[in-house]
């Protein structure tokens, strides 16, 4: 994943690269990484979810602006389920 | 057989992250691509074309599956349309327990969240296209997702104009 993120990064397009996994981000690093506790398989969220899906992207979104060095690194503070996500946005 | 064990052992990394993050250790660093300067985001992310790319193993039911007979993985990608619908959205991939995935396609792909966030207006759009691909790759698979595949999706984003490309993990 990381080294997909290098490359399109390298191409002048910007990346933000969500893991679950500490160890294997420390050991190759994206341009920009995004750290959530969550399980394998489940990096959004957990199924149907939405406010927790969204919580996570919107998260991931505001990291870009906020990692300023390559092979960053922010962990998000979120608790799987032990926590209150806001309302989902853009539903009809 | 194998692939009878490969879904097994993933259903217990899932259960127990110690154990990802003991494989991501001993896993080492993959220097195949070195770490670029960060590239400069041309528009704010209220106003961008975002794209994402899954290493879930996640295709259009219609394309062909990933390898799961080649230890080494499939370094193969597959150009996904943001209004493919959704039923066709399928995961070949062994090595992750995709049982959420497969009930809600954004656990690894979050193209419906995308577009809500569009909708409100935190986000320019969604891209016309995405990218599925495999992780857990290794050998001549992984040299070529680096040296063939990666290059590919590169330029799918570039003819799509992206601004920004979320890449998420199965």
């Amino acid at each position: 994943m990381g080294l997909v993120a290098r490359a399109v990064e390298a191409a002048g397009i910007p990346t933000v690269t969500l893991s679950v996994v500490r160890s294997m981000t420390e050991a190759t690093p994206a341009p920009r990484n995004v750290l959530v506790r969550f399980r394998l398989g489940q990096v959004m969220g957990e199924p149907g979810n939405v406010a927790q899906q969204q919580a996570v992207l919107r998260a991931a979104l505001d990291a870009v602006p906020a990692l300023a060095k390559p092979g960053g690194t922010i962990e998000l503070p979120f608790r799987w389920r032990r926590e209150t996500y806001p309302p989902p946005v853009g539903r009809p | 057989m194998s692939r009878w064990v490969n879904r097994l052992l993933s259903k217990v990394y899932t259960r127990v992250p110690a154990l990802s993050e003991r494989y991501g250790r001993r896993a080492g660093s993959f220097d195949d691509v070195p770490l670029p300067d960060l590239s400069v985001l041309r528009r704010p992310v209220h106003d961008a074309r975002i794209a994402v790319v899954t290493a879930g193993g996640v295709h259009r039911a219609g394309q062909p599956p990933f390898d799961m007979q080649n230890p080494e993985g499939d370094g193969s990608w597959r150009s996904i349309p943001q209004d493919a619908p959704r039923q066709e959205l399928v995961i070949t991939h062994d090595y992750y327990d995709h049982t959420a995935a497969d009930q809600d396609v954004n656990c690894v792909f979050p193209v419906d969240r995308l577009a809500e966030l569009a909708t409100a207006g935190m986000i320019g759009e969604p891209a016309p296209r995405h990218a599925g691909m495999m992780g857990h790759l290794s050998g001549a698979q992984l040299a070529r997702l680096v040296d063939h595949s990666a290059g590919e999706i590169v330029s799918q984003f570039a003819d799509d104009a992206v601004d920004l490309v979320l890449a998420v993990p199965g």
